[in-house]
């Protein structure tokens, strides 16, 4: 019965296509949303994994960096040296800054390093001299920044020294200035804002981060991996209520498109569901070819919606925009489940017309 | 394709009563009828007879008020209402007037889907639709969609698609109707040939006065119930079957004519010679 299902839905190319495009734009919408929330949580941490430090150490309750404010004395840093298993300390001061050039402006991570900071540098132009930024690459692009250009930094000139590569996210770039220059515009000289930490031979992050916070009083500690998990899901708990709302519209869209469609063509046919039933089909084969129809058209939407969302980059970037998106397997089965509840509730309206036909109608329907 | 089979159909003191109190109507009113193999059978009447409710009720489509059928020994009066479509599917083919056949499928798979119904296999169900349209000269139209087919070749295919499951018993409703004269003789040929060469049992309900030469037996449905032959005529103008008693006449060169109204009466008498070859034809 598969083919009649098959037949009766490519029969009409306009319905097919209004069928299978529907769903597809409405699945596709729910993918591409998840595709820009992975591509933005992905490099979101990627200032903390590649830092080099096993485990960051912050204020009390702060436990990411996104658009937060980390204070610390700086005597921590030789309290958090003197735990077992800490094999080096990095003190960090940071703060998020628009940073501008001829270009124009974009918001940004700015990192305050010592010259010879052991975690936390960029690889590359390290260190950066008084007076001077590295910049990571994308930001520098969007800027319109080169080397040896100037930067305003805290509302002075700042000097490019070089780039550091992959740093930078979709909501900001990252630099880096040296401590002393850090301390210095932002008058914070006995305060830091983190302690990077590396740990030594054989010794577990989590292990020596548990430690941190049983001995230094009023910090957190978290390895490197938990709180970069912890920077992802502030930004994904930002946007979910925004992406779940544009899911829920992206189901409610295939649902509608998909039991529209499915209602005009069982309507359409409804003579020929008649005779099926004159000549000895019972309501479950019926119900049978809906579903199988509805299936079909679900399954090809899918289908198309993934290719449009991996097409989706190709385009963007060709249009000269930046918008990463990456499409997840968990984003795949979402999409694949609502695909289903998308085909069985849009063939429910149909069965209830199929079980309510008279067979006998298919003589009366007759010219007589 | 099975040659020989005992197939009988029986009704008794058959009724059917739609709605109650002062507005019910009585479209059948305790008909009996009997139906050998090989046998064909034409019920004639004219239209509001109680033709359709009771070839509806015959073909399990419809519950009679009262009254038996009997087909291949069950009682399909006293089956649950679901097994009838399996009875249907299984005992009975059915031949529409408008062919009835599924836009969308081949010839082939139009009647393939009904063996298919009936459980067997995707490949064999093709094989014996493939094996009965051969048979009955369509081998060139199997992947044809009913839109590519002449009316002929529509009738034939639900033909193919009424036999596909061997039933006992084929119903036609009007065959003939939407057909040319030369596509509706090869019908009626085709449906004696499957009576007489399959021993299947045919009834028939139409107004169409050529199926009678085929036909072994033909009923008179009159007001729901089956009535003494009356003598019949053919309308030498339009070709329909007309009551003497009731018809409209006219005399010419001796010979009397029967019409079924004044309009075809006065388009004979305006040049009765076109249509000389007509006679009337006593029917008992």
């Amino acid at each position: 019965m598969g083919y009649l299902a098959w037949r009766n839905l490519t029969q009409s190319k306009t319905r097919f296509l209004l069928s299978v495009g529907g769903v597809a734009l409405a699945l596709a919408l729910v993918l591409v949303l998840d595709a820009i929330l992975a591509g933005f949580e992905g490099p979101l941490a990627a200032p903390i994994e590649r830092s080099g430090a096993d485990v960051w150490v912050s204020q009390k309750g702060v436990r990411n960096l996104h658009m937060v404010l980390s204070t610390l004395p700086e005597g921590v840093v030789e309290v958090v040296a003197g735990v077992p298993g800490v094999a080096s300390v990095t003190p960090m001061l940071y703060t998020t800054q628009m940073l501008r050039g001829p270009r124009g402006s974009r918001s940004s991570y700015v990192f305050g390093l010592p010259a010879d900071a052991q975690a936390g540098k960029p690889a590359g132009a390290w260190p950066p001299g008084a007076g001077e930024v590295i910049l990571d690459s994308g930001l520098g692009q969007v800027l319109g920044l080169e080397a040896g250009d100037t930067a305003r930094v805290f509302g002075r000139n700042f000097r490019v020294a070089g780039f550091a590569t992959g740093l930078s996210n979709p909501l900001n770039g990252v630099s880096f200035l040296r401590l002393e220059d850090f301390a210095r515009l932002r008058r914070s000289r006995d305060t830091v804002s983190f302690v990077l930490v590396r740990v030594g031979p054989g010794r577990s992050a989590e292990e020596v981060a548990r430690r941190i916070e049983e001995e230094v009083e009023g910090v957190s500690a978290l390895s490197r991996a938990a709180f970069a998990r912890r920077e992802r899901a502030v930004v994904r708990d930002m946007g979910a209520d925004a992406i779940n709302i544009m899911n829920l519209a992206g189901l409610l869209i295939g649902l509608a498109v998909m039991a529209l469609v499915m209602y005009t063509a069982t309507l359409s046919r409804r003579a020929e569901y008649g005779v099926l039933k004159a000549l000895g089909a019972s309501s479950g084969h019926l119900y049978r070819v809906v579903l199988a129809q509805a299936l079909y058209s679900v399954g090809l939407g899918l289908g198309l919606a993934v290719a449009l969302t991996l097409v989706l980059p190709l385009v963007l970037s060709a249009l000269g925009l930046n918008l990463p998106l990456q499409l997840t397997w968990a984003s795949l089965l979402k999409a694949g489940g609502m695909a289903l509840v998308v085909a069985g509730a849009a063939s429910a309206l149909p069965m209830r017309q199929i079980a309510g036909l008279d067979p006998a109608r298919v003589y009366r329907g007759g010219a007589r | 394709m099975r040659t020989e089979r005992a197939a009988t159909l029986r009704v008794q003191n058959l009724s059917k009563r739609y709605g109650s109190g002062e507005t019910a109507v009585q479209a059948v009113k305790g008909v009996s009828l009997e139906v050998s193999p090989g046998e064909i059978v034409l019920i004639m009447g004219p239209s509001g007879s109680g033709k359709t409710t009771l070839l509806s009720m015959l073909g399990a489509l419809l519950r009679p008020t009262e009254g038996r059928i009997e087909l291949d020994g069950l009682v399909l009066s006293e089956l649950s209402e679901g097994r009838l479509p399996d009875i249907r599917l299984r005992h009975f083919g059915f031949v529409f007037q408008d062919f009835n056949l599924l836009s969308a499928l081949s010839a082939l798979d139009n009647v393939a889907i009904v063996a298919e119904l009936a459980g067997l296999g995707r490949k064999a169900a093709r094989a014996r639709a493939r094996a009965l349209l051969e048979e009955l000269g369509l081998g060139a139209r199997l992947h044809f969609l009913p839109e590519q087919l002449s009316g002929g070749e529509k009738q034939r295919v639900a033909i193919a698609r009424a036999l596909v499951n061997e039933p006992a018993l084929l119903l036609a409703d009007e065959p003939t109707a939407n057909l040319d004269s030369h596509h509706g003789h090869e019908t009626m040929r085709l449906l004696r040939r499957i009576a007489k060469e399959q021993g299947k049992s045919v009834l028939i309900v139409s107004h169409d006065a050529r199926i009678q030469d085929i036909a072994d037996r033909v009923l008179w449905l009159e007001d729901g119930e089956f009535k003494e032959m009356r003598s019949l005529a053919t309308d030498p103008v339009c070709g329909m079957t007309v009551e003497r008693e009731k018809a409209v006449s006219a005399q010419w060169e001796g010979k009397s004519y029967y019409f079924c109204c004044r309009g075809c009466r006065e388009e004979f008498l305006a040049g009765p010679q076109r249509f000389g070859k007509a006679t009337a034809r006593e029917r008992e």
